[in-house]
């Protein structure tokens, strides 16, 4: 019966103040500048106090956690619009309370501009303003608008300034786990192309990143071609089949034919796309993904399979292609 | 005469060799592909302002210096992931939302084994330049290799976004809200799940003009009252680019741990089980997003799922038919004054 009590008496009864915004003048991290709040009060009921307290997080009811660097306390209110006569009744390092005698609100649309503001120092994440508008003078008792308005530091340079976020790819015929080391071979011959038998060869990549989006890896480039003739690829997985042409590759242990390895390395978020990670099926569509991971991951080291099929009245000629593979971090 | 025929014999012969062997070693004189870039960068910049910077490259290769052409391309989204769809065709038409026409960096850079280079880049808006987000890539390309049948080459992206800031089109509308699992292509949304939940996940469509982060937070509560809060609902930071429906996934229980790559520190995190019971489960979504100076806009949304394990099932379903049972045994009880046909009928004396 508390817990129903507490439900309903919660926020959910109080109106949400719409176009809320805040403009901060600098959005250098601990940079010491004015912030501008701007919010539309919703009820029409005497106003006496407006609670604004800045945490991490904008939801009213979560504990709130103050952002790091942030200080206030030294906020003075030198420009109000709207609803006005207020006075700054208390502050801490993220906390001010507004003030004024009771009256009715007039002037929905209302802004506040705080100067001697030191904003936060965290780049990595988001703070927020919980706005709340009471009747009392000091923010007590029954709230009557609520809302919370997001802000965020940035440097001119660049967000992630902790870790430096690095993204490390090699490509060979042999490469090792954490990449220094390939054998420096970057071709392969595969051999004569005959419709009975199926061309194989294979190649290794290693990659592996800090950076919180993870990475993904595209295989680019034309299929077979000599000339004008062309050795078409499955657009989907397919099993080798000789005597049809086929140029197809994966990123798994293969038994038919004998080739490849699974991916090596005991970083599990780094997988083959689903597409290329099927034993004994072969795809090659230029722009796949064909790895990737969605967050951090340590090396990881993934053998790419060739296989090349022809049919008997293939033209003659040198077929050849070469693979540009792609590794980028994700957004 | 005769010296000279040799001097032509052993002429030809050095020649037939020097050809014999010149496409072997340029092949194997060919670039290192191994490199480390980074691969992210952001900047806010006001119009009629410039921002110089870096670009850190390091050559993995031992041996093997990286020779690297450096282009920049468009790129979009692939689906509503965060992968980039690179625009890597050179009669590629300019987004609208390009970059490119405003960075300017060397063009190649040879990196001498295991070793780094620092490149100088500059991004620079010109005044008046509307406000809005803007994003290209910069793609580093190692040499490819000559000869053979299957030729490799390795390349890294750099992903640059730049934000100008002013009053923007900002409009995120909420699709799909609610219990996610799988991975890549094959993840989706679920309304009943038999393995224990793990992830919840969120879908939004932006209309705007600027890229966007959402920050907020998803409440999970149990048909028993039990509550859940993840208090970060976007972890990675993640962004919806402009007209992508970007799913945001988080995990409703994080493990977190400290990694170590190449000497770099570095968190990672993995989702583990929550100690759900099975039931049905209420969740609450209240995200916000807006840009400086613009609105803070709030996206609510309700979603609900069912965690029924197989166990749960099973043992529901011996209970129900042992429920079952008893109650026919009741009713034919009262219908024929005696009971089912497996009890025996009491003696008389």
């Amino acid at each position: 019966m508390l817990l129903v009590l507490l439900v309903i008496a919660s926020p959910v009864s109080a109106m949400r103040f719409q176009e809320r915004s805040l403009y901060m003048n600098s959005s250098e991290p601990g940079a010491t500048t004015f912030y501008k709040v701007s919010f539309r009060y919703m009820s029409a009921q005497p106003v006496g106090s407006v609670d604004l307290l800045f945490c991490n997080d904008p939801i009213p009811y979560h504990p709130c956690v103050k952002p790091t660097g942030l200080d206030v306390s030294n906020a003075v209110l030198s420009e109000q619009t709207g609803e006005a006569n207020f006075s700054v009744l208390s502050k801490t390092d993220n906390h001010i309370v507004l003030s004024r005698l009771p009256s009715m609100v007039t002037n929905n649309s209302s802004s506040y501009t705080f100067d001697n503001i030191v904003n936060p120092t965290d780049t990595s994440q988001a703070f927020s303003i919980r706005l709340r508008s009471h009747a009392s003078t000091n923010a007590t008792g029954v709230q009557i608008d609520f809302g919370s308005v997001r802000g965020q530091v940035t440097t001119g340079i660049t967000i992630e300034t902790q870790v430096p976020p690095m993204l490390i790819f090699c490509v060979a015929e042999e490469v090792s786990e954490n990449c220094t080391g390939t054998n420096d071979n970057y071709y392969k011959d595969m051999g004569q192309l005959t419709s009975d038998s199926t061309l194989v060869t294979k190649s290794q990549m290693a990659v592996g990143t800090n950076a919180s989006g993870g990475f993904a890896i595209t295989a680019n480039g034309f299929p077979m071609s000599a000339g004008t003739s062309v050795i078409d690829s499955p657009t989907v997985p397919t099993e080798s089949k000789p005597g049809q042409n086929q140029f197809g590759i994966n990123l798994v242990a293969n038994s038919a034919p004998a080739i490849g390895n699974d991916p090596e390395g005991t970083w599990a978020n780094a997988v083959p796309a689903e597409d290329y990670s099927i034993p004994n099926h072969y795809k090659y569509v230029p722009g796949d993904v064909i790895a990737y991971s969605p967050n951090v991951s340590l090396m990881k080291k993934f053998t790419v399979s060739y296989i090349v099929n022809a049919r008997e009245d293939l033209k003659a000629g040198v077929y050849n292609t070469t693979i540009n593979y792609i590794a980028s971090g994700r957004f | 005469m005769k010296r000279f025929k040799s001097i032509v014999v052993a002429g030809f012969a050095i020649l037939m060799t020097a050809a014999y062997l010149l496409p072997a070693l340029t092949a194997s004189a060919a670039s290192s592909a191994a490199l480390s870039i980074t691969p992210k960068k952001n900047y806010t910049i006001e119009p009629g302002k410039s921002i110089k910077d870096t670009l850190v490259i390091r050559n993995l290769d031992k041996e093997v210096p990286l020779q690297l052409t450096l282009r920049v391309v468009d790129f979009t989204f692939n689906d509503d992931g965060g992968t980039p769809k690179l625009m890597l065709a050179e009669d590629a038409p300019q987004t609208t939302w390009s970059l490119k026409p405003f960075m300017t960096l060397p063009k190649s850079v040879t990196i001498e084994p295991d070793s780094s280079k620092t490149l100088d880049m500059k991004v620079e808006i010109p005044k008046g330049h509307g406000a809005g987000s803007y994003y290209s890539a910069i793609v580093y390309s190692s040499g490819s290799s000559e000869g053979g049948n299957v030729g490799l080459s390795a390349s890294g992206v750099t992903l640059v976004f730049t934000q100008i800031p002013g009053k923007v089109n900002e409009d995120l509308t909420l699709e799909k809200f609610g219990a996610y699992s799988g991975s890549g292509n094959q993840a989706s949304y679920k309304y009943i799940m038999t393995d224990m939940p793990q992830i919840m996940a969120y879908t939004l469509k932006n209309d705007g003009n600027v890229t966007e982060s959402p920050v907020g937070s998803i409440t999970l509560k149990s048909m028993f009252g039990k509550e859940y809060v993840i208090d970060d609902v976007n972890p990675n930071k993640s962004l919806a680019l402009i007209g992508q429906s970007r799913t945001f996934a988080s995990c409703i229980k994080l493990k977190e741990a400290e990694i170590d790559l190449n000497g770099k520190r570095s968190r990672s995190t993995e989702c583990t089980k929550p100690d759900f019971w099975p039931g049905l489960y209420t969740a609450n979504l209240d995200i916000f997003y807006g840009q400086n100076g613009n609105q803070t806009q709030e996206i609510v949304g309700t979603a609900h799922f069912w965690y029924l394990p197989w166990w749960f099932i099973l043992l529901v379903t011996v209970v129900l038919l042992v429920i079952a049972y008893y109650v026919w045994r009741i009713v034919r009880r009262v219908k024929y004054g005696r009971p089912g046909p497996r009890t025996k009928a009491p003696r008389r004396r």
